[in-house]
C-alpha cells in the first residue's frame, strides 16, 4: 500500500507489467497498452529479432586487452533496454547476466564478454539447461572461476561450488562438500587458448582457435566419481546433467525468476510447483508465462514493491528523455553506472548485483543524481506535471511528490526532482 | 594473472579523477528485514552508551587466507601442507609465528604492543559457502537478517542518528542493517556530494526540494515510506558530511569539487582499503566522531589461483592503509580500535596456485589501547576435518564481544543472541 495512495490504478497495474517483463517504463508503450493482458502480450512478444552486439576485433592477448574497450558494448547494450525489439529478452538477458555474473575485473578481455553477451542473449528466451552447458564453457567463466586450472593433477573448486550454489541448486539444495569436490573433478580437463601462453601455437595447431575453449582429455580426471547419490565417470555435461536432475535446480531457477518479476518469494508449494514443471524440459518462456499467469504477479502487493536498480533507473531516464547511449555517449552512461557499483560486466562478486533495501542507502539516493549526467542536455519534457510523470511510467502519486513537483517551475528541473522522486526510486 | 582493481578500471575508463568501487562480498539476496522485529532492542536499552570511542572494522572479502597471514613458521606441517605457496620469510614475532613480508608496518606495531592477534576464530559448524559465511558473520549467527552492529545500533542511538555509524566503500555493509537504525554509506572522501549536470542549474536548490521528498510522518511499512524516510536521512546525512569532507556544493557542477574532496587523501597510495582508512580518520578526528566505521569493498582476497601474486599487493594494502590511519589520526587514536573480519580462511593443502576455501583465522584487533600479543588458539594443522580444514578454537562473536566492550556494551545478548566475553585486550 503506497504512502496517501489508496488502490493501485489500472494505469499504474500496465504500467506495472511493461517495467517487471521489459526494462525501464517505455512510455512509448504505455499509451496504446489498455489493460493488464494486453500489456503481457506485447511485453512476451517475441516476432522482433534478437539483436547482435557490434563486433569487437580479437586482441593480441590478455595482457593487451583494453578494459575500456568494454564501454561501447554497454552502451550498445543500454540503447537495447531503451528501445528493444523484445522486451522479454532484455529483461531475461539481464537476469542471466547477473545470475552468470563474471567480472572484467579478472578477466581482463572485453572480447571474451561480447562472446558471452552473444551466448546469453542466444539462449536467454529458450533454453536454461544449453545456457547452463554453454556458460560452463565459456571462456570468460572458465578464466573468471578458474576452470583453466582445474586438473586432474589439482582440482580447483571455484566452479564446482559456485555452480551448485549460486547457478543450478542453490545454497539449501542438499548437497554436500564431497559433492563439491566430485562436480570440480568431472568439471575438469577445459582450457582456454589465450595467445600469450606458451601452448597457444601448439593448440591452434590442432585445431582450437585463439580465445575460444576446448577440452582436453589428459587434463581430465577420467575416474568414477559420485555426484548426487548417482555414481559413472562423470565429465562436464554429463555431470551438469545429474545437477540438471536434481529436483533442488528447477525449483531454485524458478524461485530466483519469481522474484524477479513478481519481487517477492513464492509460497514453498508454489515453487515446488513451477520448479517441477519448469525441470520437465527447462524451457525459459513457459516458466515466464506461468510465472505471470500467478495471481500474484499483478496484485497489488507486487506493484512497487522492488526498489529500482541503478540499470533501471538509468534505462527509464533515458526512455524519458529520450536519449541513446550508442556512440559517443556510451561512456557517459558507463560512468554513470560505474558512479553507482552498477557496471555490467563489473558485477561486486559471483553472487551477482545487489538488489533490495541495501539499494536505498544514502550512498545510492545521492549517486542517482549522476545518472541524469547521461542526458547531455537539457531534457524538454512536457509541461504537465501528469504528462512529465507519464514519461517516467509513474501514474500513482503521492501528494507529497505532487507539490514537489508542482513546485518547480523550471522544466528539466522538474524532469530531475521526478527522476529522484521516491516513486521513481522503486518499481 | 594479477587482478585489475575495480577503481584501476575506471581510471581506464578515462575518468582518472573519480575515485571509486573496489570489489566486495555483498550478498545480492541480503533483504530487508521485513515486518517489525520484536527482539530488536528500543534505542537507549543497551544502556546510555556514549562511548567517544570508534570501532573500525576492515571486512576482508573472498576469505583471507590467514594461514599466509599469520604464518606458523615452526610447525613443520605448516611447510608440508605449503610446499609452492609456503612463506618462507615471515616475519618474526615470537619464534613461532611471523606476518607476511607484506605485513612490516603492522609487525612493527606488533612490537610495540598495540597489535593483539587472536587466533583460530570461526564459527561452527563450518561452511564453506560465501555467502552462508557472510551472511553468518554480518547476523552474528542469528536467526535473522539483521547485522550484527545494526542491532547495536538500535539499542543505543536508534533512529535519528544516520551518521553513528558509517560504511566505507563501494557497497553498504550488512553488518550495520538495523531494524530502526539507518547507517550511511560513502564511496570515497566526495562524501554525499552529488556530480548534477549544468543544466540542472546549481545543485543546492535541486538538493533542497528533493530534501521536500522526506515524510512529514515517517511510516515504513511501504517501500515508498520507506525511500521517503531514506532521502529524510539522507538530507541530514549530507549536510554534516559536507562539512566534514569539505565538498563544495555550491557551484554549478560538482565535478571539480569531487576531484579535489578525492584529492585530499592524497599521499595515500590508490587502492581502495588505503583510501578508505583514510576518509576514515578525516570521519573520525571530526566532530562527526562516529561510533562505527566499517570498511567495504576490500579484495579480492578470494584466491583460488595466483595467490602468490594476488595476495602480497592485497596485504601491502591493508598494511599502508592501517598505518595511514593511525598517523593521520594522531592523538585520536587513543579512542580507536580496528578490527579485522573475513568470511573464513582458506584451505591449508594448495590447489595449484591457490587455496580453496576453508574455516578458522587469525584475526586483527589493533591501537593504542589494545594490549598486544597473541590470545586465542592456533588450529592444529595436523588434525584436519574432513573437508581438508582446521577445526576453530575461537567463536568469532567473542571477537564481536570485545569490539561491543570497547564501544560500552557488556551485555551482549541483544546483539549476539548469547553471552560472550571479550577476549581480554583492554584494561
Amino acid at each position: 500500500m503506497l504512502t496517501s495512495v489508496t488502490h493501485v490504478s489500472a494505469r499504474e497495474r500496465i504500467a506495472h507489467v511493461v517495467r517487471r517483463l521489459g526494462i525501464g517504463p517505455h512510455p512509448d508503450l504505455l499509451a496504446g497498452l489498455t489493460d493488464p493482458d494486453s500489456a503481457v502480450t506485447r511485453a512476451l512478444d517475441l516476432s522482433g529479432h534478437s539483436p547482435v552486439p557490434p563486433a569487437m576485433p580479437a586482441p593480441a592477448s590478455l595482457r593487451a586487452s583494453r578494459p575500456a574497450d568494454i564501454v561501447p558494448l554497454i552502451g550498445w547494450w543500454v540503447d537495447q533496454m531503451r528501445l528493444p525489439s523484445r522486451l522479454i529478452e532484455e529483461r531475461l538477458v539481464w537476469f542471466w547476466h547477473d545470475h552468470f555474473a563474471t567480472s572484467l575485473q579478472k578477466v581482463r578481455a572485453p572480447y571474451l564478454f561480447r562472446q558471452q553477451h552473444v551466448t546469453v542473449r542466444e539462449h536467454a528466451t529458450a533454453s536454461y539447461a544449453d545456457l547452463l552447458h554453454a556458460v560452463a564453457k565459456d571462456p570468460a567463466m572458465l578464466l573468471f572461476l578458474d576452470g583453466i586450472t582445474n586438473t586432474v593433477d589439482k582440482s580447483n573448486e571455484n566452479f564446482g561450488r559456485e555452480c551448485m550454489e549460486l547457478f543450478t541448486m542453490g545454497r539449501d539444495g542438499g548437497y554436500t562438500q564431497a559433492d563439491v569436490v566430485s562436480a570440480s573433478r568431472s568439471f575438469t580437463g577445459w582450457i582456454v587458448n589465450l595467445p600469450e601462453l606458451p601452448s597457444s601455437a601448439r593448440l591452434s595447431e590442432a585445431g582450437i582457435a585463439p580465445w575460444t575453449a576446448a577440452f582436453l582429455p589428459r587434463r581430465h580426471d577420467d575416474t568414477t566419481k559420485t555426484l548426487l547419490k548417482h555414481t559413472g565417470n562423470f565429465d562436464l555435461d554429463s555431470a551438469l546433467d545429474v545437477i540438471l536432475g536434481d529436483p533442488s535446480t528447477g525449483t531454485f531457477i524458478a524461485t530466483k525468476l519469481y522474484r524477479e518479476l513478481v519481487g517477492s518469494d513464492p509460497s514453498t508449494a508454489t515453487a515446488r510447483r513451477l520448479g517441477a514443471n519448469f525441470a520437465r524440459n527447462y524451457q525459459i518462456m513457459p516458466l515466464v508465462e506461468a510465472i505471470v499467469a500467478e495471481p500474484a504477479f499483478t496484485s497489488d502487493a507486487a506493484v512497487r514493491n522492488r526498489v529500482r536498480t541503478p540499470v533501471e533507473k538509468l534505462v527509464g531516464i533515458l526512455q524519458a528523455g529520450n536519449v541513446t547511449t550508442t556512440g559517443e555517449r556510451a561512456g557517459v552512461a558507463a560512468q554513470a553506472l560505474h558512479t553507482g557499483d552498477y557496471l555490467p560486466f563489473l558485477p561486486p562478486n559471483v553472487g551477482g548485483f545487489p538488489s533490495g533495501t541495501l539499494l536505498l542507502g544514502p550512498h545510492d539516493l545521492v549517486t542517482a543524481f549522476d545518472l541524469l549526467d547521461t542526458l547531455g542536455g537539457p531534457p524538454t519534457p512536457p509541461p504537465r506535471v501528469d504528462d512529465l510523470l507519464a514519461t517516467f511510467g509513474i501514474f500513482d502519486v503521492s501528494s507529497s511528490t505532487r507539490s514537489v513537483l508542482d513546485a518547480e517551475s523550471d522544466p528539466a528541473r522538474r524532469f530531475a526532482l521526478a527522476a529522484m522522486s521516491p516513486e521513481f526510486a522503486v518499481t | 594473472m594479477t587482478d585489475l582493481s575495480r577503481r584501476d578500471f575506471l581510471r581506464r575508463l578515462g575518468a582518472g579523477s573519480v575515485a571509486v568501487a573496489a570489489s566486495g562480498y555483498v550478498l545480492s539476496t541480503w533483504a530487508w528485514a521485513g515486518p517489525a522485529d520484536a527482539a530488536a532492542p528500543q534505542p537507549g536499552a543497551l544502556g546510555p552508551t556514549s562511548p567517544g570511542r570508534t570501532l573500525v572494522v576492515i571486512e576482508l572479502a573472498g576469505g583471507n587466507d590467514g594461514l599466509n597471514t599469520v604464518v606458523p613458521h615452526a610447525d613443520p606441517a605448516y611447510h608440508s601442507l605449503r610446499p609452492t605457496l609456503g612463506v618462507t620469510n615471515s616475519i618474526d614475532l615470537d619464534g613461532e609465528i611471523g606476518l607476511h613480508p607484506s605485513l612490516p608496518q603492522l609487525a612493527a606495531r606488533y612490537k610495540a604492543g598495540q597489535v593483539a592477534i587472536v587466533e583460530g576464530v570461526g564459527y561452527s559448524p563450518p561452511n564453506l559457502s560465501h555467502f552462508e559465511s557472510l551472511a553468518t558473520w554480518w547476523s552474528a549467527q542469528r536467526p535473522t537478517n539483521l547485522g550484527w552492529l545494526g542491532t547495536y545500533l538500535d539499542g543505543t542511538v536508534g533512529y535519528d542518528d544516520p551518521l553513528a555509524a558509517i560504511a566505507v566503500g563501494p557497497q553498504p555493509a550488512p553488518a550495520l542493517l538495523g531494524q530502526h537504525s539507518f547507517a550511511t554509506t560513502i564511496a570515497d572522501a566526495t562524501g554525499l556530494e552529488p556530480r548534477l549536470p549544468v543544466w540542472a542549474g546549481g545543485s543546492d536548490a535541486l538538493l533542497a526540494s528533493w530534501g521536500h521528498f522526506a515524510p512529514a510522518r515517517v511510516d515504513t511499512s511501504s517501500l515508498v515510506g520507506q525511500v521517503e524516510r531514506a532521502v529524510g536521512l539522507t538530507v541530514k546525512a549530507r549536510a554534516r558530511l559536507d562539512q566534514v569532507l569539505g565538498s563544495s556544493s555550491s557551484t554549478g557542477t560538482t565535478s571539480n569539487g569531487r576531484t579535489a574532496a578525492a584529492g585530499s587523501a592524497a599521499g595515500y597510495g590508490q587502492s581502495t582499503v588505503v583510501e578508505s582508512l583514510a576518509v576514515a580518520a578525516q570521519l573520525i578526528r571530526s566532530p562527526l566522531a562516529p561510533r562505527v566505521v566499517y570498511i567495504t569493498g576490500v579484495g579480492d582476497f578470494d584466491v583460488h589461483e595466483g595467490e602468490a601474486q594476488r595476495q602480497p599487493t592485497l596485504l601491502s594494502d591493508l598494511d599502508q592503509g592501517i598505518a595511514g590511519l593511525f598517523n593521520d589520526l594522531g592523538g585520536a587514536a587513543d579512542g580507536v580500535m580496528v578490527m579485522t573480519t573475513s568470511e573464513f580462511g582458506r584451505r591449508p593443502t594448495e590447489n595449484g596456485s591457490g587455496t580453496d576455501h576453508g574455516t578458522a583465522n587469525p584475526h586483527f584487533l589493533i591501537g593504542p589501547a589494545v594490549k598486544g600479543g597473541r590470545y586465542g588458539e592456533p588450529p592444529s594443522l595436523t588434525k584436519l576435518d574432513d573437508t581438508g580444514n582446521v577445526t576453530p578454537t575461537v567463536d568469532f562473536r567473542t571477537l564481536y564481544a570485545t569490539g561491543l566492550s570497547w564501544l560500552g556494551v557488556q551485555d551482549t545478548q541483544a546483539v549476539l543472541g548469547g553471552q560472550f566475553d571479550p577476549v581480554p585486550v583492554v584494561n
